[in-house]
């Protein structure tokens, strides 16, 4: 048996005002696919540790935890560490040794298997999980999403019955998250090994589970299955409600009798309603500046004289208050274009401008007022206080003392000033960090990534303030795998491909003429509304077909 | 991946070669030892690096023979046959331009047999032969390697940023100092967190557990043995002969060296095929490839 019970738990961190988990209590049968879900902060992750002795936080416990009906931390490691897997958000910081066939082998060692056995271990796991052609390879040398496989088989290697897997996607770009995504299905299908899943990514997760739990600050407030759940939270008017699927919120809201799951289900939803085609009318088109701020014409990049070009003939313009997304697939150049932009690189041919200025050569970021935020915000930190932080940032420039409060009231984060940066959530950091970036009068925003690893309600502030930055008139460059970040806040959307950007259009135009470089509403939608990128955008436009 | 052939071969084997050649290398400084020695070595480097390897042979290798062999001479004025007297007076011998020729071919030798050990003795290697000793040496060792790349991306990210907020530094060293010791600041808190995650991902797949075993992917094989008995063949002989002192070469005062006999071929035979083992491994590879292949 390998079912996990969790009675009536209750923990609380050290020194902590409020319990992190409160009375939750969740069984997982044998062989089920739990997915678990809610806000970030909400105890997601600190539940998820509780299934296993070893990485279960210190602090005030009270309930019971029990592994196929065994009180867990009476279950020997050697036996836990065998049949309860886990798997963690950040691929990089699981990964041990330095080849991938070490790594595969590392959880094997600790466990004192013998030669055969490990080799023959090992080939099973590379085979499974399509590891074969980098086998011998660094492990620094994959890709994100094949790191997470790696992490995923070294786990499998001890054939575990339990899979514990926490945010396992959000580091990983689409494709990848959904090839990880379906493989722990394929794992739990195939062998019955039992899965529990915590994720932000619910547009794929929700149609392979067949429960979902819902969390929100420390409690358990739905549990049941994935239509049921979005059924619930509609009602109930949940925060949470707003990472549903595309096509669990069409459904809802058009108050139909079925709840749709995935893009196909919700296609044929409505399909079946016999609505006539008809196009949505275009947004007006924001009044552009017509001297671009930051531009690149044409240039090419390569990083070693050998090496084949990284950009070749890359354009890009960006023009104040406009916000451009900048979408491809890994290795097509965006983040060496991001580096070419702000002066970090320089290109070996072609030209790049700064508010109508050919800068040479490399170039100084904060001369040339374009603001840089990496995927990780908290490169930008280095004082132990967010104040600290504001305050050195803003020494840079003359009147940006006074620029403070805005900035904080902007960002909102008026509560966080005498927090350490380090001490933040994800979402925090990265409000922090556009505040230090803002106090230097920035003419341009660089993002890349800015919503990896977020969840739905973080991004959706985001959203807002990017918006009302642009407004400002600061022009804002998305590079991000994010198609459905882009159609909702980008007004411009660029496809890399190749090194260079292929086709630059206004986002609408842009979405609705890709068949896979879309959202899941034109997906579902496409073919009643060509041109609908938005899920209610559709919703209003069934509504208004209706209403004639 | 490598298309040495001699790579191929287990990693203790490789180790034992390198050995073997490198000491009688620099232990017997006899014209033809060390002839055979550079011009093994020499095939070598074509059969690893191509055309790559004639550059490094022709451009670096060649002038420090003909520097080092120009020096010796110059300085070194024993000997008793003397060629002529230098400006200043001093005698230029016969045997010190021999011995100079002599030994400057034997540290060339071995610069190349080090480039050769360089390309075939990769990190995972050398972890696999030390770290049966001390099993967990091979790990730290792995986990420094997979690290330390880490944590210069970190640092090049970490300075990117930071640069990008303030003012371009020029060429202040006490503001390049001041953001060198943020810069390694923000890295080291970076670093901690990340190890506090891999130590829950190594305990969460038990480590620490007692009975640790380590796994190796290099397999001995029957090849292994035989080419390694071989080689210490080779190499027992070439032994023999210069103990036996039928292979010996006397600089100074006078050149003096044994006739040849039985036992001193045999020995410049065994070293020469100690030296050229790698070639010959290749050699014969390429050539059961293409009567594989004409067989097809």
């Amino acid at each position: 048996m390998a079912s996990v019970k969790i009675e009536d738990l209750t923990f609380t961190y050290p020194n902590a005002a409020s319990p992190a988990l409160e009375n939750i209590s969740l069984e997982v049968g044998e062989g089920e696919f739990m997915l678990v879900i809610g806000p970030s902060g909400c105890g997601k992750s600190t539940l998820l540790r509780h299934m296993k002795s070893v990485l279960t936080p210190h602090g005030e416990r009270k309930g019971r935890v029990l592994v196929s009906g065994r009180e867990l931390d009476s279950i020997p490691q050697r036996e836990q560490t065998a049949d309860i897997g886990f798997v963690f958000q950040h691929p990089d910081d699981q990964i041990v040794t330095d080849k991938v066939w070490h790594e595969l082998a590392f959880a094997l060692e600790s466990l004192g298997a013998e030669q055969g056995r490990m080799r023959l271990k090992v080939a099973e796991m590379a085979g499974y999980f399509g590891l074969e052609k980098v086998f011998y390879n660094e492990v620094s040398e994959l890709s994100g999403g094949q790191k997470q496989l790696l992490n995923l088989a070294s786990v499998m290697t001890l054939s575990p019955r339990i899979l514990v897997l926490d945010e396992p996607t959000s580091q990983l770009d689409p494709i990848a998250a959904f090839d990880f995504l379906t493989t722990v299905k394929k794992l739990n299908t195939e062998l019955g090994i039992t899965v529990i899943l915590s994720e932000h990514r619910l547009e794929e997760a929700m149609p392979f589970a067949d429960r979902v739990t819902v969390m929100e600050s420390g409690r358990i407030t739905v549990c049941d299955a994935p239509r049921r759940a979005a059924e619930i939270l509609y009602r109930s008017g949940s925060k949470m409600y707003y990472a549903m699927p595309a096509a669990a919120k069409l459904s809802l809201e058009l108050g139909l009798d079925e709840t749709a799951l995935t893009v196909n289900e919700g296609r044929r939803l409505l399909l079946s309603m016999g609505l006539p085609k008809r196009r949505l009318p275009d947004k007006p088109a924001k009044a552009r500046a017509a001297e671009p701020v930051l531009s690149a014409k044409e240039v090419y990049f390569r990083y070693e004289k050998d090496s084949p070009d990284v950009l070749k003939a890359a354009s890009v313009e960006l023009r104040p208050g406009e916000i451009m997304g900048l979408v491809g697939g890994n290795g097509a150049g965006k983040s060496t274009l991001l580096s070419v932009l702000c002066g970090e690189r320089a290109p070996y041919r072609g030209r790049v401008c700064a508010e109508g200025k050919r800068m040479k050569g490399r170039f100084s970021a904060f001369d040339a007022h374009i603001g840089l935020l990496d995927q990780d915000p908290r490169t930008l930190f280095s004082s132990d206080t967010v104040r600290e932080e504001l305050e050195k940032a803003a020494s840079h420039r003359e009147n940006a003392g006074e620029r403070i409060d805005d900035v904080v009231r902007l960002m909102d984060i008026g509560g966080l000033m005498d927090r350490n940066p380090f001490d933040l959530s994800g979402g925090e950091q990265q409000r922090t960090a556009i505040a230090i970036i803002l106090l230097t009068r920035p003419k341009v925003l660089l993002m890349d990534e800015p919503t990896k690893g977020m969840d739905a309600g973080v991004k959706r502030a985001l959203g807002h303030r990017l918006t009302a930055l642009a407004n400002e008139g600061i022009a804002i460059l998305l590079v991000t795998h994010d198609t459905e970040f882009c159609a909702e806040y980008a007004d411009s959307v660029g496809l890399m491909f190749d090194g260079g950007v292929i086709a630059r259009a206004e986002t609408r135009e842009f979405f609705s003429r890709n068949t896979f470089y879309t959202t899941a509403a034109n997906r579902i939608a496409g073919e009643v509304f060509e041109n609908a990128i938005l899920i209610d955008e559709v919703t209003e436009a069934v509504r208004g077909t209706n209403r004639e | 991946m490598h298309r040495d052939a001699f790579y191929s071969v287990h990693p203790a084997v490789n180790m034992a070669f390198f050995i073997f050649v490198m000491l009688i290398t620099c232990l017997v400084l006899h014209p033809v030892i060390v002839g055979i020695s550079l011009v093994s070595a020499c095939a070598y480097t074509v059969v690893l690096k191509g055309r790559k390897a004639l550059v490094f042979d022709l451009c670096l290798v060649l002038p420090f023979i003909i520097i080092v062999a120009l020096m010796n001479p110059l300085f070194n004025h024993e000997g008793v046959t003397v060629l002529f007297y230098l400006w200043n007076g001093n005698a230029v011998t016969k045997e010190a331009v021999l011995y100079g020729l002599v030994s400057a071919c034997m540290f060339a030798a071995l610069i190349m047999w080090f480039y050769c050990l360089n390309s075939v003795m990769t990190a995972d290697k050398y972890v696999y032969l030390f770290g049966r000793a001390i099993p967990t040496l091979s790990l730290v060792f792995s986990m420094v390697l997979r690290f330390v790349p880490r944590i210069f991306k970190r640092i090049s990210l970490v300075s990117r940023a930071q640069r990008s907020i303030a003012p371009p530094m020029g060429k202040s060293a006490v503001k390049a100092a001041r953001h060198g010791m943020s810069v390694l600041s923000v890295t080291v808190t970076w670093a901690l967190e990340s190890a506090v995650n891999i130590s829950d991902s190594m305990r969460s797949r038990g480590y620490g557990l007692k009975g640790r075993t380590s796994f190796s992917i290099f397999r001995f094989e029957k090849r292994d043995a035989v080419m390694g008995s071989l080689l210490l063949l080779a190499f027992a002989l070439s032994v023999w002969a210069v103990a036996a002192k039928r292979i010996y070469f006397r600089f100074y005062p006078s050149i003096k060296t044994v006739p040849a006999d039985a036992l001193c071929v045999i020995g410049f035979i065994a070293f020469a095929l100690l030296c050229l083992a790698p070639v010959l491994v290749n050699l014969k590879e390429n050539i059961l490839w293409r009567l594989l292949k004409s067989k097809i």
